[in-house]
């Protein structure tokens, strides 16, 4: 699909600024923007200072420092944050600012964080640390090699830790947690779960995306991308897994009793030549916005015949963090260079 | 705020004991005004002087991407993603690695992971080798022998408490593994620091300038050594096609077993000089250029590593002659 921005003029400078950008708020920050999260109508963006901001709809940001370091990694836990640092703390943030220091693992990253509504989750190393709601001393699930990935389904009773080799599901039981393990050769990183639970999928260190149907640990292989592919979301009812890693959104369907298998996915949002490296589904809609290593942002229905919406144009900086406040009015857009747009979707 | 420098990578190899730590520690108390991060492995000797220390646990995987060599550290993959987030630009990366590891993974990381590769750039290869114990070691491990294999500097260390005949020896051995690299000979690794960081040894442009030292007497069986080289001239022009089919056939069968290998090519029918290097089974090649007026045309290959014997290199070199 050939997208309505493939101009003359856009094919020599890239995408212009866009009629959203003009109506939000263009910052630039001192730092990388490294991630980003949703809690109600606010979005947290990290940074690679430490710093911390909360974005409102009609209201200033806010920034709180938090890490000494890189902010890492952060994840909604009920109506805060929560996040982990290069300068090995595990931290519980709330929308006004106040800090609690859930650990600390000394010279060790915290890697990856995950919570469900009891529960919160990080990993340092190839261990995964669980503090549980009103428990200060946490349990310590061990693993071969280091974690890339964490996440908890939806009414947290399994978390799936992402390494070398696959993945193992941690299940709640009655007293304890039981591990199972799904193989897959490589290094697998980010790891999600579908939102029926049936669904698990991972990015690797090669250029693909595998997913395991949990009934049977069936394997679904998804190749053929150009890059590595570094970012994805659930979109949608059917739901579509939308990845980055080519020069599109690529979107899995994982209708049906096979998913993807054998199915080819819905390729939208293309960008002359120009690689996605983040996706993010606009909330209720099937629909995703892609981000680009050259900084620009598309919006795209999941449909091949429909052309692609321009949200933000290019900033030479490659895009590394997309937020869509819950109730789906304001968008935050992040890059590698520290450049932020905070702006109303819809005018 | 800047993203496109490259940020150098600099890897700390060596035996226990040779001198890493000694080495890692003058480099970072007389570069004033620099910003380094050291990542180190877990069971490091002495303490590291430094604000941005990051330990590391050598996690050595492979791809699953049909190279059945490509091994990669997926640590340092994680670590240098990390260190690319920080506000403050970096001026330089120092690995140090384990006395037993092997290079090869390390080198690999920045060929395979792109993300690696468009941040930082592995800037050499730099072993510290104990000239006391050296010659033992390469006998008792094969780590020693592919630290040896993979440097583009050796500070030979410790050079007195060793006798001139026996510091010649060393040396000499050092070669017949590695014609290429640069030997720095010191007592307490007091080598200028200009000879170790800033090298930019894996760079293509660096294989014109750096003359291999190819060995005068032909085989020394003294040492039944596992890790050699062989080096190749011809003054004919070669073809390019034989060349493509010989190599990539070659790197396929016998790629775990050539550690490393470099060349500048004369293809008939091409101006420019061609350039390559790889690391295993991965490489990188590209045209370099015209050839300087006063030097003359030839192609030069040097290959480090083991069963070089069995792999008809001089035969298969000489069949890519285009005449």
């Amino acid at each position: 699909m050939q997208s309505n921005i493939n101009t003359g003029r856009t094919r020599e400078l890239g995408i212009g600024e866009t009629e959203i950008e003009k109506r939000g708020l263009k910052l630039n920050f001192d730092a990388p923007l490294t991630t980003v999260a949703s809690i109600d109508d606010a979005v947290g963006a990290g940074f690679g200072d430490g710093s911390l901001t909360f974005f409102r709809p009609g209201l200033a940001p806010v920034t709180h420092k938090i890490h000494e370091g890189v902010i890492l990694c952060m994840a909604k836990h009920k109506n805060g944050l929560i996040s982990g640092g290069d300068d090995g703390r595990f931290l519980a943030i709330k929308q006004n600012g106040d800090i609690t220091e859930i650990a600390v693992f000394g010279t060790k990253w915290v890697d990856c964080v995950a919570a469900s509504d009891e529960i919160v989750a990080c990993s340092s190393g190839s261990d995964v640390h669980l503090f549980e709601h009103g428990k200060s001393d946490g349990k310590v699930f061990k693993h071969q090699s280091t974690v890339g990935g964490l996440a908890f389904d939806k009414k947290g009773q399994r978390l799936a830790v992402a390494h070398y080799e696959g993945v193992t599901i941690w299940e709640r039981s009655k007293r304890r947690w039981k591990s199972t393990r799904l193989f897959w050769k490589g290094s697998h990183g980010n790891v999600s779960f579908s939102p029926d639970g049936k669904y698990i999928v991972t990015t690797m260190q090669e250029n693909s995306v595998h997913g395991w149907r949990l009934r049977d640990k069936g394997d679904l292989a998804m190749s053929g991308y150009p890059a590595k592919v570094k970012s994805l979301d659930w979109v949608g009812d059917t739901p579509f897994l939308a990845t980055s890693g080519a020069d599109e959104a690529i979107c899995w369907p994982f209708d049906g009793k096979f998913g993807p298998m054998e199915r080819s996915p819905v390729c939208v949002a293309h960008n002359r030549k120009k690689l996605a490296t983040f996706v993010r589904g606009l909330p209720g809609e099937e629909a995703v916005f892609a981000g680009f290593q050259d900084g620009a942002v598309l919006l795209a229905k999941l449909d091949e015949e429909k052309k692609a919406i321009a949200i933000r144009g290019s900033t030479n900086a490659e895009v590394s963090g997309i937020a869509v406040s819950n109730c789906g009015s304001h968008i935050l857009i992040g890059d590698i260079a520290g450049n932020v747009l905070w702006a109303p979707l819809w005018a | 705020m800047q993203t496109n420098n490259q940020v150098p990578v600099t890897v700390l190899t060596g035996f226990l004991g040779a001198g890493k730590t000694t080495l890692l520690n003058r480099i970072l108390t007389e570069q004033h005004g620099q910003k380094y991060a050291v990542i180190v492995n877990e069971f490091g000797e002495e303490g590291i002087d430094n604000d941005l220390v990051v330990d590391a646990d050598e996690e050595v995987f492979e791809m699953n991407n049909g190279c059945i060599c490509c091994t990669v550290r997926g640590d340092l993959i994680r670590i240098l993603g990390g260190l690319m987030k920080r506000a403050d630009q970096l001026d330089a990366i120092i690995v140090e690695t384990t006395g037993l590891a092997d290079p090869a993974p390390v080198a690999q990381t920045f060929f395979v992971d792109q993300d690696v590769a468009d941040r930082t750039k592995l800037d050499a290869i730099v072993t510290v080798a104990d000239a006391v114990h050296l010659q033992d070691q390469l006998g008792e491990h094969h780590e020693a022998e592919e630290q040896i294999a993979f440097a583009d500097v050796i500070l030979l260390n410790k050079t007195d408490l060793v006798e001139t005949s026996g510091l010649e020896s060393v040396e000499k051995r050092i070669r017949k593994i590695n014609p290429y690299a640069k030997i720095i000979k010191t007592a307490h690794c007091t080598a200028p620091l200009t000879e170790v960081l800033g090298l930019d040894a894996f760079s293509l442009e660096r294989i014109l300038e750096v003359e291999p030292d190819f060995l005068d007497s032909d085989h020394d069986h003294e040492h039944d050594d596992d890790v050699t080289s062989v080096s190749y001239i011809s003054e004919e022009p070669l073809d390019l096609e034989k060349f493509q089919a010989w190599f990539g056939k070659l790197l396929q069968t016998h790629g775990q077993d050539i550690l490393r290998s470099k060349g500048i090519l004369d293809f008939a029918g091409i101006d420019d000089r061609y350039v390559f290097q790889g690391v295993h089974m991965l490489m990188d090649a590209s045209p370099m250029g015209a050839w300087p007026k006063e030097k003359k045309k030839s192609s030069r290959v040097v290959f480090i590593g083991r069963n070089l014997d069995s792999m008809n290199l001089k035969e298969g070199f000489d069949g890519c002659k285009a005449t």
